[in-house]
């Protein structure tokens, strides 16, 4: 599924090439582009036609709703009434039953819950797409985070890849590019489904990022198998939870400054990079810290494409169009020459406009990312984005840009002012580091 | 559980891995195997048949032990008790996989007499309907010996699934049971049966093709 949508948002932007192809009201306009006038008779048909694979789309559970958030469908970038649709039904999924909550944890640990911890709060604190999440404590007393993957997720990735591929695969020209787009997805499913993955990406998060203004769980490995992933429990608050307690500015900015500084240092120190940048993700601890949990998208990029991404910041911000050109050909997002193709230039046009708003927060020594212009901004050229039915961009342009994106989304809910003069450096040394 | 049943229990778990090794073991080498005196074991079974037998019984015994441990079984929905019925089973059958494949099929399914496996497990069907105040009203009229044999016959077809479930973790077992009961639940749940049983009712007493109608209203 991350397949075709990606690839067919993708194509239209900038950045998000890949991942925003899904919605509703994208595919009927594409469709109305690809008809023409003597066939407009049967563009209601298709346009249906696109709303009920949405639909069935949305139903999928498991991996599906993994996918769709692959696909930075939770971005801000569909249609508002879609991206509601969504919203609930990736942080809604319905828990699985108690009995086989307790049953997993014998298979996989080795013992009932009752008898493997002091204590275990049968109803699940959180329920997500591949899994859920309850509390417990420890016999020494310790109060840990249990997550449980849902019985069969794993078989489903394949299948549900295969569906989504059949689906869209009827909107692009390019089906074997889209492939590329497939292959990144499921391997990084594959990976998520992995709890020992995650539990050992734990360990280094928490050995980088134990610091006095991030905090990270750590992992109970005796506790944990491919199936049951046990860490110590971050009490704190959410986005959503945060702002229901009317914070003043400052506070809000605080919270901003963390979350943008977390992800700036995660290219500072290293090419890991937590890739699931969606506020459930994150919490404002007691202390005032930043919480970061789940990590299980944690993406390692190349060199070659995460320089290249990073180097359209001060590109776009100098106005270089040569360098832009020659930027976006490396990265798969223009396919031949603005100057002599139309097609292109359309291209080109919105990866200049976009891609320089996109840069903005890096221009300046601060940055007001609840100034609801540039909100409008955004929302537009997303939705604007140009459309047309083949698969652009390199395809790990479909993490970078949902942590990217996700990290702007979140500071426009939460309306910080953030400051980015160390961040423009850290990006800058990190460029002249790999041209080292 | 008291100190007899769990020694029984464990004696009959022995006896079933014993029985993979060698059919007609002897009752020494049980004795031998569960590291108690030979004369003992005749204190607890006369001979080898009565050992398996009870072997299964053992396995309803740890079960109906087990739901007294887990907090909050009584909010248990209906279909989070039948899975945890099926699932503990499951469990508890799990370390003897090759003992219920080489047996259950005669010592349960096939037996000429109903077991005390079989009434333990529908007494348990039983109870977990009889407890359950969420079903609908038409439901509720089904809750009988019937429903609680093909339940039990239900679980036959899931130990015969489990069997040949090769998935890691047995987690096709797993979503089985839970889908299985999830339709189980929503059908004993459902009001769908009620309203129309509301409808008909209506149209018998009101209907003036209906003499009942006419006896009413005079």
């Amino acid at each position: 599924m991350s397949d075709f949508p990606s690839s067919k948002y993708d194509r239209g932007k900038i950045f998000a090439k890949t991942g925003l192809k899904v919605g509703t009201n994208y595919a009927k306009h594409y469709l109305k582009n690809l008809r023409g006038s003597d066939k407009e008779r049967n563009s209601e048909f298709y346009n249906q036609t696109a709303e009920q694979i949405f639909s069935e789309f949305t139903k999928l559970k498991g991996t599906a709703l993994k996918i769709a958030q692959s696909l930075s469908i939770d971005q801000g970038f569909l249609p508002d009434e879609f991206s509601e649709v969504m919203t609930q039904a990736q942080y809604s999924v319905p828990p699985i039953n108690r009995s086989l909550v307790r049953s997993i944890i014998k298979r996989e640990l080795g013992r009932y819950p009752e008898d493997l911890f002091e204590s275990f709060d049968t109803e699940a604190i959180a329920a997500a797409s591949i899994g859920q999440v309850h509390a417990a404590r420890l016999k020494t007393g310790e109060k840990v985070a249990v997550k449980i993957q849902y019985p069969g997720v794993r078989d489903t990735i394949a299948s549900d890849l295969g569906l989504a591929k059949s689906l869209f695969k009827r909107f692009i020209k390019n089906k074997e590019e889209l492939n590329d787009y497939f292959e990144e997805i499921e391997s990084t499913l594959r990976l998520e489904t992995d709890y020992i993955h995650e539990g050992q990406t734990i360990n280094r998060f928490h050995k980088r990022f134990s610091t006095d203004r991030f905090e990270t769980p750590r992992w109970f490995e005796e506790y944990s198998t491919e199936r049951v992933l046990t860490m110590s429990f971050l009490e704190g608050v959410h986005l959503k939870e945060f702002l229901d307690q009317d914070p003043s500015q400052e506070e809000k900015n605080d919270f901003g400054q963390k979350i943008w500084d977390f992800f700036h240092e995660q290219i500072h120190q290293s090419d890991e990079i937590h890739a699931d940048t969606h506020p459930g993700n994150f919490l404002l601890t007691d202390d005032q810290k930043l919480g970061i949990i789940d990590f299980g998208c944690v993406k390692h990029f190349p060199d070659t494409f995460f320089r290249d991404y990073l180097l359209l910041l001060p590109t776009h911000l100098e106005r270089d169009l040569e360098k832009i050109k020659s930027l976006y050909n490396r990265l798969g997002v223009l396919k031949g020459d603005p100057e002599t193709n139309q097609t292109e230039k359309k291209y080109f046009e919105f990866c200049l406009n976009y891609g320089f708003t996109f840069a903005m927060p890096y221009k300046s020594d601060t940055f007001n990312f609840g100034d609801p212009e540039y909100k409008d901004l955004i929302r537009g050229y997303t939705k604007n984005a140009p459309v047309g039915n083949e698969a652009r961009g390199n395809k790990h342009f479909l993490y970078s840009t949902r942590v990217h994106l996700g990290l702007y989304h979140f500071l426009m809910k939460l309306g910080a002012t953030v400051e980015t003069k160390k961040s423009r450096e850290i990006v800058e040394e990190r460029i002249s580091e790999k041209v080292v | 559980m008291n100190k007899i049943t769990e020694e029984k229990i464990r004696i009959s778990q022995s006896g079933a891995l014993l029985y993979l090794k060698n059919p007609r073991f002897t009752m020494t080498a049980l004795a031998e195997e569960a590291d108690i005196k030979p004369d003992q074991i005749y204190d607890y079974f006369s001979n080898r048949r009565d050992v398996l037998d009870f072997f299964y019984k053992g396995l309803m015994l740890e079960y109906e032990e087990s739901i007294r441990s887990i907090e909050k079984y009584a909010e248990f929905t209906l279909s989070e008790k039948l899975s945890n019925l099926a699932l503990t089973m499951i469990d508890l059958m799990d370390p003897y996989r090759e003992f219920v494949r080489k047996t259950y099929k005669y010592k349960v399914i096939c037996s000429t007499q109903r077991t005390t496996f079989e009434k333990l497990f529908r007494n348990q069907l039983k109870a977990i309907y009889e407890s359950d105040k969420n079903q609908s009203r038409l439901s509720t009229a089904f809750n009988r010996g019937p429903l609680y044999k093909a339940g039990t016959y239900n679980f036959h077809l899931l130990v015969r699934f489990w069997l040949k479930d090769e998935s890691a973790g047995n987690q096709k077992t797993m979503e089985f049971i839970d889908k299985w009961t999830s339709f189980v639940e929503e059908l004993h749940y459902s009001s769908i049966l009620d309203r129309g049983f509301d409808v008909a009712k209506f149209i018998y007493y009101n209907s003036p093709f209906s003499n009942v109608s006419k006896d009413t209203t005079s």
